[in-house]
């Protein structure tokens, strides 16, 4: 009824193979992405650049996570580390007067290299080995991190950030710095939408599925899987880098820390391994999520009446968020994504349901 | 070795050109036990070659061998004319030899077309920049072989389930699927690893037919495992027979049958002679 089918016919090929077949998958994307425009002048400043940004980078950056976990099934717990990298050379390269532009490419590069260096080590080991040693990848990041003030910058470890510009235009209102984002996290979406079409993201997901299948194909795993470590590593530290300069204005180790790796791990699952629109979901879920919890409660709080002493205001907020992760867990365990995708399969038919196949 | 294999029955061997695959005294052993010794094959072009053998003879092994998953401890194995003993597969699969497996070995997450077109990986040059742009560089790439792959879709019939996820598709078609992505990389050497193993009647004669064809539309070389009698005996124009890892009987298969050694493996000692 609302995804309409009748009348989507192909000719050729490569009309087969359009990412978005149905014109209702279409209007949606366009409405969003006409809504994504408008957003400054539909929000407010304040959450604009504090609800929406970050929220656009995060997916980004669970994308990134999501193509080396999701379609490559690699575990990797040190994605935090590899974001600090590019990061951190980005802003350095930029205090040392490069450009942005070529900045984030140099920051994304040095990721890129660094991710991949470490992968040639961890790819002798598989499944939860390659956990533990992409986690002792973010540790000794962190130490680095913290032990060279060369890098870190001196002893406060914090490293301020030049003024963001692209193309000579200094960036500095806050419509210009979410538009960056948005920029930034759709190349990024547009990059995984074709890499689900192309032989690279079928060769992923071979390597993923079956190593000794995808071998007999000639597909070499080990080059596939440093593909997807070197791509998902270019992401994280691009991403980092717009991060660091348009939403933390200086770079610290602690932004950088376990924490957020194990954070942007379950944005993924959350959202759905290897489903586009789940990472959307997940960052939103994660990210906001705290924030929208303890708003009910505290006035779910107001409205009955009660008194809560602070502390179980703050505590009580992370329980409900937890459980609710759990249970989207236990509806469906492959994410957000999925469900997003059951309801949409739902109305695909609807209200005709007796044709269902 | 021309003296113990005899020249083959089938009119559409050439006798000058190398051998497609030939194996020289191929053995494989883990650890103390031998899976396959002395193994001597020679499979020429155009030729449906059929091994046989009991549960265990060592003929998956034998396989294996040959694809580089397991090198040979000796012996050597030649790809016309080139040896390739101990190579890995990926790049096996790139000089030519393609596969099925015994128990299946498709993309359950994956489309039939998808998994077919996987098939034509080693044609293929996929990168990440031709992704990023896939409108100027990977489209063009995609579409021409997508038409290679349309068309052993139409050869196979699968044209009515090129966009179901393989895991909800019957084993025959499974099976059907799997030579599907095997044939358009157009290899000169298909091993087929039991295709019709929990097959019926009926399915049985589509996938022996669909191999015949192979054979005369592409000029494919086969090296077909199976443990139908029948199918061997249909269409394989020379056989060997493996028991215990050491080869028992060679030759046409109409005579290759009758061999006691052969009975005997198979059947039992009561019904030899």
């Amino acid at each position: 009824m609302f995804y309409r089918q009748s009348g989507v016919r192909h000719n050729s090929y490569s009309s087969d193979r359009d990412l978005f077949p149905i014109p209702a998958d279409r209007y949606a994307l366009w409405f969003f992405l006409a809504l994504g425009i408008a957003a400054p002048w539909l929000i407010d400043g304040l959450y604009l650049n504090s609800y929406m940004l970050p929220w656009l980078l995060w997916t980004a950056a669970a994308l990134g996570l999501n193509l080396l976990t999701g379609w490559a099934g690699q575990m990797h717990l040190g994605y935090a580390a590899v974001m600090a990298v590019g990061a951190y050379s980005t802003v350095h390269a930029v205090r040392f007067g490069i450009p942005w532009e070529f900045a984030l490419l140099i920051g994304g590069l040095s990721s890129s290299v660094i991710g991949s260096l470490f992968a040639v080590a961890a790819l002798r080991v598989k499944g939860l080995y390659l956990a533990i040693t992409t986690l002792a990848m973010q540790f000794v990041m962190d130490w680095v991190l913290n032990h060279s003030p060369a890098i870190s910058g001196g002893s406060h470890a914090s490293l301020q950030s030049p003024t963001f510009a692209l193309l000579g235009q200094d960036i500095t209102s806050d419509a210009g710095l979410y538009y960056v984002a948005l920029g930034w996290c759709v190349l990024v979406t547009i990059f995984l939408l074709n890499m689900r079409r192309t032989g690279l993201g079928r060769a992923l997901v071979a390597v993923r599925e079956k190593d000794f299948a995808a071998a007999i194909l000639g597909v070499n795993s080990f080059y596939y899987k440093i593909i997807a470590f070197a791509t998902s590593s270019f992401i994280a530290g691009v991403t980092g880098a717009i991060l660091v300069a348009t939403f933390y204005f200086l770079a610290s180790p602690e932004q950088f820390s376990v924490n957020v790796s194990i954070q942007v791990l379950a944005m993924v699952i959350v959202g759905g391994l290897a489903s586009i629109i789940g990472s959307y979901f997940g960052a939103a879920l994660i990210l906001l999520m705290p924030g929208i919890v303890n708003g009910l409660f505290a006035g779910f709080a107001d409205m009955v009446g009660l008194q809560f002493g602070p502390e179980t205001l703050a505590h009580i907020p992370n329980a409900a968020y937890g459980a609710l992760i759990v249970i989207f867990l236990m509806v469906e365990p492959m994410g957000l994504g999925k469900i997003y995708g059951n309801i949409r399969d739902y109305l695909l038919v609807w209200p005709f349901d007796q044709m269902k196949k | 070795m021309n003296e113990t294999i005899p020249k083959t029955a089938n009119s559409q061997a050439v006798g000058d050109e190398p051998p497609v695959l030939e194996c020289i005294g191929v053995e494989r052993r883990f650890g103390g036990l031998v899976a396959v010794t002395g193994v001597d094959i020679e499979i020429r072009k155009g030729e449906i070659f059929g091994l046989v053998g009991p549960n265990g003879s060592g003929k998956t092994t034998l396989t294996n061998a040959i694809t580089g998953f397991y090198p040979p401890s000796k012996g050597r194995i030649r790809l016309d004319g080139r040896d390739i003993t101990g190579t890995a597969p990926h790049k096996v699969a790139g000089l030519g030899v393609a596969r099925t497996f015994q128990n299946l070995a498709l993309f359950n997450g994956m489309s039939v077309l998808d998994n077919i077109l996987l098939g034509r990986h080693i044609h293929m040059n996929p990168g990440v920049v031709r992704t990023a742009l896939y409108w100027w560089l990977a489209r063009p790439e995609e579409v021409a072989n997508r038409e290679i792959v349309e068309e052993v879709i139409e050869f196979l019939q699968l044209e009515s389930i090129r966009h179901e996820l393989v895991d909800g598709i019957p084993i025959g078609l499974k099976k059907r699927v799997e030579l599907a992505r095997a044939l358009v990389a157009e290899p000169h050497l298909l091993i087929l690893d039991e295709p019709m193993a929990g097959m019926n009647q009926e399915e049985k004669e589509y996938m022996a037919r669909f191999i015949l064809d192979a054979r005369a539309e592409r000029g494919v070389s086969v090296l077909l495992i199976e443990h139908h009698m029948d199918v061997i005996l249909g269409i394989c124009d020379r056989m060997l027979a493996l028991n215990y890892g050491e080869m028992i009987a060679s030759g046409i298969p109409s005579e290759v049958v009758k061999d006691p050694g052969v009975i005997k493996a198979y059947i039992g000692d009561g019904h030899a002679g």
